[in-house]
């Protein structure tokens, strides 16, 4: 099997943003950046796949700066045979990212399974996987949680609102966006790693698969860091009096009711 | 050639061919281990440790009456094979007795032999009292060791039975140095066989005596008795340079493809040396943390099951098959064996014949870790930490200096070069981020304004020493965050560095020169006490109370410093510093070394409420502490055990800062 995992770099879980001069983005200064840990767990499940399906082999892909080019080490240490990093500036939208994903995918002989995170947790946006899907011409199942595999069908857990779950099947091609319980990632062994600086990285321009600025829907104007958390406030008497000032200040001080 | 010679030439020269052909399958199995081991040096310090830790026992002394019992072994041990020597030469040639030595030197040497058969049979007992009547639980059931006392009693017996019938079949000249056999012939004189039958007799326990000596070495090469053979060169070999780091591996070497130990063969021969040189007596079991809170680790069991492993593995090994070689982690050696260690070093303390049972679990460890990504899965995020930020915890490394905001203390970037400084203080992950230690971390920067001292931090240029990534087993991200840490304290010119924490410690002191890193280091607790010394600090505040002070086993067994943080507390006034049961090296560990300060602890009780325990029997009303994590493992004990507003837990260096 052909198994495709997209995944993106983002800024470390413990990273504290910083705006940029013109507020349009973030300031990349100091920043540690890792493998978005939901893409983990796509490429865990594609290197299990793999590993219970002799010849098959697993290509890791991402459209970012150059310094992606890290995490597709990661990922390639964590196991991964290939590696293809697409030029795309770290301004792109959903959409460019998309279609630059699709574009490059096409090029490759034959795509079983594309893996992807539901969403990276820089921008949260969640919607690369289901773009894909649709520009390369494939169906999507999100947030998956768990995946029974059958041959060339896969039936998919999704978690649903409610703290339920649907069950979706679905024929390969697709695209799979895995999320938390999926499977637990590897951490990477030191032959692997040793073997992992030495892999070529296969090098897309955006030039090359039909790619360009013009592709890019959306355009930051200004953002803004969310206001510092205000102190607590605790309301003091007994409870016909607290429910009292509860509602009053829920409705006079937060404006919710 | 009388029946005698040919006799014996037959069966000694089939119990030393079977015995010779045991001892060299051993030395074989030895040396086809592939593991590298440091280079000896230091032949003179070998030579002193061996003369006294083989010849007068020290270590073995450690435990007092059997120590006694066993040197009265040993030395009987040597003496008697003088004796046994020349028994079996005189069997062969009737005239080579020791007697050319000289009528003096031969009768005290016979006085000696008869001294320390007494000796030996005293000691034998003593042991063998303990063994079946105090049966301490650190021994064990073993038929071995009941075939050892069996077999050495059985010498002692049948040598006062032939001296004492050889005195009166053969009247010797030499009889009245016999001053135990001399005495017993006159017993069995009274059963008044004529001189024929007594020299008789006299053949026949000397036959006795050289059949159980010849049996025995016969025997010895697959019994723990091994040790005879085992011990002295393993004393010899033993790492001299403790307190020591871990052994560096060089990830440059292209042709090592294999990190730590997965198979036995892969364990260096010394390790081996040291399986051969165990003799079941379970000290290191007896103070080891976890055996004691019922995990599955015994140190003891430890090096007796890979001992095993090596056995069972015989001859895939010999015939070369490595592949053929059966996992380390077995049956016996399981994961949570090997997890359980809190590298505490007390079985290493305790082991008198100096076995190093922490090189065998880092060793495995790194296995696990770097080749079969194995280890408890909590663990990953602490890894994971420390490659993106720098730290066991989830912080960003850009708030690594918050804690000294509102403090006076400059960093390297803003002093510029070390030359103009007193002194770098390290910091550590704990002092940066752990609120509890960040007010000890506090109290020290008082101390060090109170006595003018002119240091500076690294600031968010600091980054974890890698300790715990390394004695979990991952020495490669060990050695990325080290040389990152060295690469900025040499930028630096840093030469002098004092920290709080002595997992930092040691880490700096002794593993970062393996890696371009030379400092001097020194530990909070010594700092401060060469402070009181040079009266910059005058601890005057009365205190009041009663104190007893926990060993870090970092600090203490891995650096042998006992004696500053004691001076520190007892310089200040009015305060009863009282000890806990275990202390200075006999020690019980907090529970959080060797990376388990980042591991669950869900097998049997837990470490820090027993050691919790250990000092609230003392009735101290604060248990002072000198390492951050001992710190955070012994107020969850007093939390544990509902004592927070009893007993109050602190470092020295808070204690200091109150007091001055």
């Amino acid at each position: 099997m052909n198994l495709y995992v997209c995944i993106k770099q983002v800024p470390d879980t413990e990273t504290k943003i910083k705006l940029n001069a013109d507020s349009t983005g973030i300031d990349p200064a100091g920043i540690k950046w890792i493998m978005s840990p939901y893409d983990e767990f796509a490429v865990e499940e594609a290197l299990r796949l793999k590993e219970k399906n002799a010849g098959s082999t697993v290509t890791v892909v991402s459209a970012g700066p150059d310094r992606a080019v890290e995490s597709l080490r990661t990922a390639l240490a964590m196991g991964a045979d290939n590696a293809i990093h697409v030029e795309l500036p770290d301004t792109a939208d959903s959409n460019m990212t998309a279609k630059a994903l699709a574009n490059t995918l096409k090029k490759e002989a034959n795509v079983d399974l594309i893996y992807f995170g539901k969403e990276a947790i820089d921008d949260g946006a969640a919607q690369v996987p289901q773009l894909t899907a649709a520009y390369f011409g494939v169906p999507s199942v999100t947030v998956v949680f768990g995946i029974e595999y059958n041959g060339t069908t896969l039936k998919c857990k999704r978690e649903i609102e409610g703290g339920s779950y649907e069950l979706v099947e679905v024929s390969t091609p697709a695209v799979i966006a895995g999320t938390k319980g999926l499977n637990e990632p590897r951490y990477a062994t030191l032959p692997n790693i040793m073997k992992a600086k030495k892999k070529e990285v296969k090098a897309v321009k955006l030039a090359d698969i039909g790619v360009s600025t013009s592709d890019q829907k959306i355009k930051n104007k200004n953002i803004q860091l969310p206001p510092p958390k205000q102190a607590g406030k605790k309301i003091d008497g007994d409870a016909p009096a607290q429910a009292h000032a509860l509602a009053q200040a829920l409705r006079n001080e937060a404006k919710v009711i | 050639m009388t029946w005698e010679t040919f006799a014996f030439l037959i069966v000694a020269g089939f119990a030393f061919g079977v015995s010779g052909k045991r001892f060299y399958t051993l030395f074989k199995l030895l040396k086809a281990q592939k593991g590298k081991v440091p280079p000896f040096t230091d032949l003179a310090g070998r030579v002193k440790t061996t003369i006294v830790n083989v010849l007068f026992q020290k270590a073995v002394l450690q435990d007092r009456w059997i120590g006694i019992a066993h040197t009265a072994i040993f030395w009987g041990f040597i003496i008697i094979s003088i004796g046994t020597v020349e028994q079996f030469l005189m069997t062969l040639v009737k005239t080579a007795s020791f007697e050319f030595i000289g009528e003096t030197p031969y009768s005290i040497l016979i006085w000696c032999q008869d001294f320390f058969t007494a000796a030996v049979l005293l000691g034998v007992l003593h042991a063998a009292y303990r063994r079946f009547f105090v049966k301490p639980k650190n021994l064990g059931q073993s038929k071995d060791a009941n075939y050892v006392l069996l077999f050495t009693g059985g010498l002692m017996v049948s040598i006062f039975f032939m001296n004492a019938f050889h005195v009166l079949g053969s009247d010797p000249w030499f009889q009245t140095s016999f001053f135990i056999s001399r005495p017993l012939s006159k017993v069995f004189g009274a059963m008044g066989f004529d001189q024929e039958t007594n020299h008789h007799l006299y053949t026949f326990f000397k036959w006795v005596h050289m059949s159980i000596v010849l049996g025995f070495a016969v025997y010895i090469p697959g019994s723990k008795h091994l040790h005879i053979v085992a011990a002295g060169p393993n004393t010899f070999l033993k790492k001299l340079n403790r307190p020591k780091g871990m052994t560096t591996i060089n990830f440059e070497d292209e042709t090592n493809t294999q990190y730590g130990v997965a198979k036995i063969d892969e364990s260096s021969w010394k390790d081996t040396l040291d399986l051969y040189s165990c003799t079941e007596c379970g000290r290191c079991q007896n103070l080891c943390p976890a055996w004691n809170t019922e995990k599955p680790l015994s140190p003891k069991n430890l090096i007796i099951d890979l001992k095993k492993n090596l056995v069972r593995n015989k001859a895939a090994i010999l015939a070369g098959k490595s592949d053929e070689v059966t996992p380390v982690i077995d049956d016996h050696v399981t994961d949570d064996v090997i997890w359980a260690c809190t590298s505490c070093r007390a079985c290493e303390i305790a082991c008198p014949v100096f076995i190093e049972h922490t090189d065998k679990i880092y060793d495995i460890r790194r296995n696990l870790v770097m080749m079969e990504s194995r280890f408890p899965t909590e663990v990953q995020a602490v890894f994971k930490n420390m490659e993106t930020n720098g730290s066991p915890w989830a912080f960003s490394p850009t708030e690594r200096a918050n804690w000294t905001q509102g403090l006076d203390v400059k960093t390297m970037a803003e002093v510029g070069s070390a030359n103009d400084l007193d002194v770098l203080l390290w910091v550590g992950c704990a002092g940066s981020y752990d609120d509890r230690n960040k007010s000890v971390l506090k109290s020290f920067v008082s101390l060090l304004n109170k006595a003018q001292v002119k240091f500076a931090i690294l600031g968010t240029e600091e980054t974890c020493t890698g300790d715990a990534a390394r004695r979990i087993g991952n020495e490669y991200l060990y050695q990325t965050l080290a040389k990152m840490n060295i690469e900025t304290l040499n930028r630096y010119s840093v030469k002098r560095i004092v920290t709080a924490c002595p997992h930092c410690f040691n880490t700096l002191k002794n593993e970062y020169k393996d890696l371009g890193g030379e400092y001097e280091v020194i530990h909070h607790s010594q700092f401060i006490a060469k402070m009181i010394n040079e009266g910059k600090l005058k601890p005057t505040k009365e205190r009041n109370e009663t104190i007893t002070f926990h060993d870090s086993c970092y600090l203490g067994r891995w650096n042998n410093v006992y004696e500053q943080p004691r001076a520190v507390l007892q310089s200040v006034p009015k305060v009863n510093l009282v000890e806990m049961r275990q202390n200075h090296d006999q020690g019980l560990c907090c529970g959080a070394g060797g990376g388990r300060m980042w591991m669950e602890e869900h097998i049997g009780s837990r470490i820090n409420v027993k050691r919790s325990e250990q000092a609230i029997e003392t009735n101290a009303t604060t248990v002072a502490t000198s390492c951050p994590f001992c710190i955070t493992m012994i107020s969850d004990g007093m939390k544990t055990k509902e004592m927070t507003d009893k007993i109050q837990v602190k470092d020295i260096a808070e204690i200091m800062d109150e007091a001055t």
